[in-house]
């Protein structure tokens, strides 16, 4: 079809009635239909572990003697384009953080935040990042909100994995919902 | 048993015929008919002479009303519906009815109606469709040929009509591309 | 009323069993077929297709049946009730009337009660007409249904259809005579018998002509059962569901269980009219049953159709006609000249 004026092109021609292109499209997915699926297993059999620099639910960092780094600054507060962080300071020198200020409260709502980064990149202690948690759904509005003992919380997924992993999981069901445990031990890289 | 197949066939053939006219859904009508025609397929069937069932639903079923209900589906049905459709005609087209009645039973009275198998028994009568074949292209090719040529005749004037309407669209729409 | 002797009723128990038979595996297949798609769609998109219910996705098909039987049977207002209700059926029994005339595999005898059994239900006369004919008349359920529904996309999914079964069926049909042609006989167990033997007395290596009857023959009849490349009566891209978007419930699996059945007739003609039938390719030692090359070629070209849907795109509506009108039709003109040429 490329030029008119010059007649028909044989060779075109041949390829049409050939079906050439056709053979070769069927090739192509024929190729695709035995070769290896990519999807996950999740949450069956197989769980994704991100990288680091993946944005997931925030986590409020102690440092090496086991202070809050929180100084309840409400940087974060103001840095937050969706104003979902609420922070109230208060007056410790028990030495629960590294100064005498902090955090009464320290809550986020997770269904306000959009994972932005802009709290930890405000953070002058580096005590707010987010983790690596992404299983959001729950049952109802009360855990859509985390408070500052949870998020005190280790991580379930150690700093020290690097991350894009994809790892053996169970899905578990009980009456207080579902959870997918990952058996950090058991994985391997993705498979493209 | 035979026959008790061809009385349900004709009385469906013949109730489904009537709601043909009778209802007032241009699309209902169109339903009915083919399965008047499938009726009169499988009357055919009856006849020994499965050719003519399978041609019948093949073109009159197949093709024919699809055309009709393509055409028809398109009608505003709503209008069609309200509108008087005997036209005060009823008187005549009784009459008229009632005379074809009288001549077909005057007819199958005398024996007109009805011809004798001839050369064909049933054993040759399986084998129908070369039966038809061979005489259709020995005995009747003179008249199969001119019905060929009539055909041609009607798919080229069809050809012929749409192309002059395009030629002017084209006039009218002035210098088009 | 005369007494019918034994081996009458003995004909008449066959046929039943025989037609209750079929009508069984037919009503089953698209249980599997769902699930194949499925999986083929899923494996050449590089997914996984159906995983979850039951080992492989195996009891999928059982859940959509039971989502489809316990789901509200929706009547939109003001559509036409009769025709609306009675569309389904109307797409459904043609499917399933196409397989009285097909032959499965070569007589086979009967071991306990010592009879020779053939299996076809019927083998007409004019079997290769009466199958064109009766696959033809599936279009009504479409057309039907799009216009009882009262729903423009429903109605251009019917209008659709019409147009474009009525252009490809001329080119099935003139492939349907070439095979005629080649094989001297109306009747599709004549039409096998005469491609006995190896691999090259199949319809399809008659060459010239043969692949060129076969390409325009799977061509058609993708547009006649309204699978990919030429779905355009259910056009998801533009008329929501085409005909059947009205359509919820047991109304709508009837649907879906017409387009299986058509889309296993079509490959069984495939195979009954080009590769062969039962006959076995190249002639091996083994004593492998006939109806198992049946099967095993059936069974391909079902893959062969998935295939295809999953690699090429939707036609548009104007290409669909040119391809219809000005390529299939006068190929197949020429061709018949010279297959009639070939069998002077």
């Amino acid at each position: 079809m490329s030029d008119k004026k010059g007649g028909i092109d044989i060779l075109d021609l041949i390829k049409k009635v050939l079906f050439t292109d056709f053979v070769k499209g069927l090739r192509i997915t024929l190729g695709y239909n035995v070769s290896k699926s990519i999807t996950h297993r999740y949450p069956d059999e197989e769980k994704w572990i991100p990288y680091r620099r993946f944005r997931g639910v925030h986590t409020l960092n102690r440092d090496e003697h086991g202070r809050e780094l929180c100084v309840a600054c409400e940087l974060c507060v103001k840095a937050c384009p969706t104003s979902c962080i609420t922070v109230v300071p208060m007056e410790d020198d028990t030495g629960r953080g590294i100064a005498d200020r902090v955090a009464k409260i320290w809550k986020v709502n997770l269904v306000r935040c959009l994972y932005c980064g802009y709290c930890e990149d405000a953070c002058p202690t580096r005590a707010v990042r987010l983790g690596r948690e992404y299983e959001l759904a729950c049952a109802d509005f009360k855990c859509t909100v985390r408070n500052r003992e949870e998020l005190l919380l280790p991580q379930p997924v150690p700093e020290s994995i690097e991350g894009g992993l994809v790892a053996k999981a169970k899905f578990e069901r009980s009456l207080s919902g579902i959870k997918v445990t990952a058996d950090l031990s058991a994985t391997k890289k993705r498979a493209w | 048993m035979e026959q008790l197949f061809f009385y349900i066939f004709a009385l469906v053939a013949v109730v489904s015929a009537v709601l043909v006219v009778s209802v007032r859904n241009a699309v209902h009508s169109a339903f009915y008919l083919i399965i008047c025609l499938l009726q009169v397929a499988a009357l055919f069937i009856l006849l020994r002479s499965p050719f003519l069932a399978a041609v019948q639903v093949f073109i009159y079923v197949g093709a024919v009303m699809v055309l009709f209900l393509f055409a028809v589906m398109v009608l505003d049905i709503g209008k069609e519906k309200t509108k008087e459709f005997i036209h005060s005609q009823w008187l005549p087209a009784v009459g008229v009815i009632i005379a074809l009645f009288v001549m077909i039973g005057y007819m199958i009275k005398r024996g007109k109606l009805s011809a004798s198998l001839g050369i064909y028994n049933e054993a040759a009568l399986a084998k129908n469709t070369e039966v038809i074949g061979k005489t259709l292209f020995t005995q009747y090719i003179f008249p199969f040929e001119v019905v060929s040529l009539l055909l041609l005749v009607a798919l080229i004037g069809a050809i012929v009509l749409v192309m002059k309407d395009k030629g002017r669209a084209r006039k009218n729409n002035g210098a088009g591309s | 009323m005369m007494i019918p002797d034994i081996s009458t009723v003995l004909e008449v128990v066959l046929i039943a069993v025989k037609v209750v038979v079929v009508t069984m595996i037919l009503f089953g297949l698209p249980l599997p077929l769902t699930w194949l798609e499925r999986k083929v769609a899923g494996h050449i998109q590089v997914r996984l297709g159906p995983w979850r219910v039951g080992p492989h996705g195996l009891l999928q098909p059982f859940a959509d049946m039971i989502k489809l039987l316990m789901k509200e049977d929706i009547v939109p207002d003001r559509a036409d009730k009769f025709l609306f209700t009675i569309a389904p059926l109307l797409a459904m029994v043609p499917a399933f009337a196409v397989f009285v005339a097909i032959p499965f595999g070569e007589n086979i005898m009967l071991p306990v009660i010592n009879k020779e059994v053939s299996l076809y239900i019927a083998d007409m006369n004019v079997g290769i007409l009466y199958i064109l004919a009766i696959s033809g008349l599936g279009i009504y359920g479409i057309i039907l249904g799009g216009w009882a529904s009262n729903s423009k996309y429903s109605l251009i999914g019917g209008l659709r259809s019409s147009a474009q079964m009525i252009s490809y069926e001329i080119s099935i049909s003139f492939a349907a005579i070439g095979v005629v042609m080649l094989s001297n006989s109306l009747s599709l167990v004549e039409i096998v018998k005469s491609q006995g033997g190896s691999l090259l007395h199949w319809n399809f290596f008659y060459l010239p002509v043969g692949p060129v009857w076969c390409a325009i023959f799977i061509i058609g009849s993708l547009a006649e059962i309204n699978r990919i490349p030429f779905d355009l009566p259910e056009d998801e891209g533009t008329l929501g569901a085409g005909f059947h978007t009205e359509y919820s419930g047991m109304k709508f699996a009837l649907f879906m269980l017409a387009e299986y059945v058509a889309m296993v007739s079509v490959s069984v003609l495939t195979v009954i009219l080009f590769f062969g039938g039962w006959n076995s390719p190249l002639p091996v030692p083994l004593p492998i049953p006939p109806i198992f090359w049946f099967v095993a070629k059936v069974v391909f070209f079902i893959y062969f159709f998935m295939w295809v849907r999953f690699t090429l795109p939707r036609y548009r509506y104007d290409q669909l006609m040119t391809i219809g009108w000005k390529i299939l039709i006068p190929v197949s003109l020429v061709t018949i000249l010279i297959t009639g040429f070939m069998r002077i």
